[in-house]
């Protein structure tokens, strides 16, 4: 033990230490100060204004909207990548002819930049699009949207694309998750007379905690990051209506008001913090006592 | 007998199912794909049909017109370096994490992996990179890209170099050798896996994101394939059959590094993030 601490100098973790430090960690911390204060473009002094920043973003119906549309984007998203996620990776492990070709299918969107599905998308979703006239063909004509500009639906929309774009990285890592699962214990609970649904709940399920475990974490704190989504699909329009926190960023960086874009930005990070820690804490425990 | 006759209707209707369900997935791709080849008015219905005639031509003009052979080396570039950086700085600095067992290297870990919470901090970020005089320069967006993907890939060696036993290391310094050593020429070449799933996702998130070259390239003539594809988007709003094809070349490259590398991904996924 003693020779091992010798041994393993600590010189090899420096360059990505100070690389993280200086690009990332240290532009967080002077975030943190920096969200107190007036700080702008056009001015030479920066003053100390103590909670200001944050009063006015909870006073400010846009940026309360963009932070409720962060969140439903978020809640959206998790549960539409997970549940999908995992039941295209349950079936997709099971005994079928076109079973690698049909993996290849339904990952290959999420290699794909967000932007060009973005832009697929755009004509696509239009009052007179592609979706709107295949439900009309298929006699749904009640379910017709206006997709990118009825304010209420906006973000679901949005959310909807980006389920179908990452959901196959999602089935990617659950099936990771299912192959080392051992055929031994569906045997086993074959002869003890489950059906299909109680092995589910008792064998998969349980064993696929590692993999819900980080795609939880994943789509959870990318659907809080969102940006670039919105940024091609609407800009935050129709009028503000699908503004989330990544777009008021690049809005406040634009006008100059940057100690109000990080104020933002360090609440963003609170509310990540606060919902990723304990649920890291949570899951981990689950998964230690199965 | 009749439970396995049981078995396999079920997994026709099942796969009957996926089949369907696929087509969701391939027909707005496909819709893209035939839409570059078409001409600007045939295009406008974006409806799936293969063009009348097939017009390669597109290509050529949005390959002039979007300036996009500067963009494609500026990704190349951007992308490989920020990828390189980044394997060899988080797999040397995982190494150590994962052996030192001390509470000074698991402060550090947690560290690391705070990066994977924590949203950037775009506008400071700005301010450090202009006091250090090269806002605006390519090098500094290949740092901040190698700085943004630390935590995912600390997070993914730690957990692969955890099963490698810890007595290969043992035997070496035995012999003499030193960290480097072990580090070069045991370890590196038991993750070879790895740093290839680590350079893949790497590559992809890089080559495919839009929003540091939006806030840190300021000369157009930097900017990566995907931004010069928004930019392109933005000016030939009329002409759907040149953007389809801008989309199609910008998807060209991961796409290729995806056919050759594709078994990586998922070896890689389920060695670094399901078991680790």
């Amino acid at each position: 033990m003693k020779i091992s601490k010798k041994l393993y100098s600590y010189y090899l973790i420096w360059p990505a230490l100070l690389i993280y430090s200086i690009f990332f960690v240290i532009p967080a911390i002077t975030g943190l100060y920096y969200s107190f204060t007036d700080w702008r473009l056009d001015r030479e002094s920066i003053i100390f204004i103590g909670w200001d920043n944050f009063e006015r973003i909870f006073s400010d119906k846009t940026l309360l909207l963009a932070l409720k549309n962060t969140f439903i984007f978020a809640v959206v998203t998790v549960i539409g990548k997970n549940l999908l996620g995992i039941a295209l990776a349950v079936a997709l492990n099971m005994k079928l002819k076109s079973k690698n070709i049909l993996r290849a299918i339904f990952y290959s969107p999420s290699i794909l930049s967000v932007l060009v599905i973005s832009i697929v998308f755009t004509p696509m979703l239009r009052s007179d699009g592609t979706i709107n006239r295949v439900l009309d063909a298929i006699g749904l004509h009640s379910l017709n949207q206006a997709w990118l500009t009825d304010p209420s639906i906006v973000i679901w929309t949005i959310a909807a694309v980006s389920i179908w774009q990452h959901v196959g990285f999602q089935m990617a890592i659950y099936l990771a998750g299912l192959q080392s699962i051992s055929k031994d214990y569906y045997e086993a609970a074959t002869i003890d007379g489950a059906g299909s649904w109680r092995s589910f709940r008792s064998i998969t399920l349980p064993l696929l905690l590692p993999a819900i475990n980080i795609n939880l974490m994943l789509t959870l704190i990318g659907g809080l990051k969102v940006f670039s989504e919105v940024f091609v699909l609407t800009g935050g329009g129709p009028g503000n209506a699908s503004q989330v926190v990544g777009t008021i960023i690049l809005r406040s960086f634009g006008e100059g008001s940057w100690g109000l874009g990080t104020a933002v930005n360090t609440l963003l990070f609170a509310v990540v913090t606060i919902i990723a820690i304990p649920l890291l804490i949570f899951m981990r425990r689950k998964e230690v006592s199965e | 007998m009749s439970y396995s006759r049981k078995m396999a209707w079920r997994n026709y209707l099942v796969e009957g199912f996926l089949i369907l369900s696929s087509l969701l997935i391939i027909l707005p791709l496909l819709i893209m794909v035939f839409g570059s080849f078409m001409t600007s008015s045939e295009v406008l219905k974006f409806s799936l049909r293969l063009p009348d005639k097939w017009i390669f031509s597109n290509y050529a003009e949005v390959f002039r017109e979007g300036g996009l052979g500067r963009a494609f080396l500026n990704g190349l570039l951007i992308t490989s370096i920020s990828s390189i950086l980044n394997i060899v700085t988080s797999s040397a600095a995982s190494f150590i994490l994962v052996r030192r067992e001390t509470k000074w290297s698991g402060f550090l870990y947690m560290f690391f992996f705070m990066g994977l919470i924590a949203p950037m901090s775009t506008i400071t970020t700005i301010r450090v990179v202009q006091w250090m005089g090269f806002y605006g320069s390519i090098s500094s967006v290949i740092l901040i890209y190698a700085s943004l993907n630390t935590a995912f890939s600390v997070f993914l060696y730690s957990g692969f170099i955890r099963s490698i036993p810890k007595a290969l290391d043992e035997v070496a310094f035995l012999e003499g050798a030193n960290t480097f050593d072990v580090f070069l020429k045991i370890v590196t070449p038991l993750i070879v896996p790895v740093n290839a799933t680590v350079a893949i996702m790497v590559f992809m998130s890089v080559w495919n994101d839009i929003t540091i070259p939006l806030y840190f390239l300021t000369d157009s003539s930097d900017w990566t394939m995907p931004l010069s594809v928004y930019n392109f988007y933005g000016k030939y709003s009329r002409d759907w059959n040149l953007i389809f094809a801008d989309l199609v070349l910008t998807s060209l490259p991961v796409l290729i590094l995806y056919l050759f590398c594709q078994k990586y991904i998922v070896s890689g996924l389920t060695a670094g993030a399901v078991k680790g």
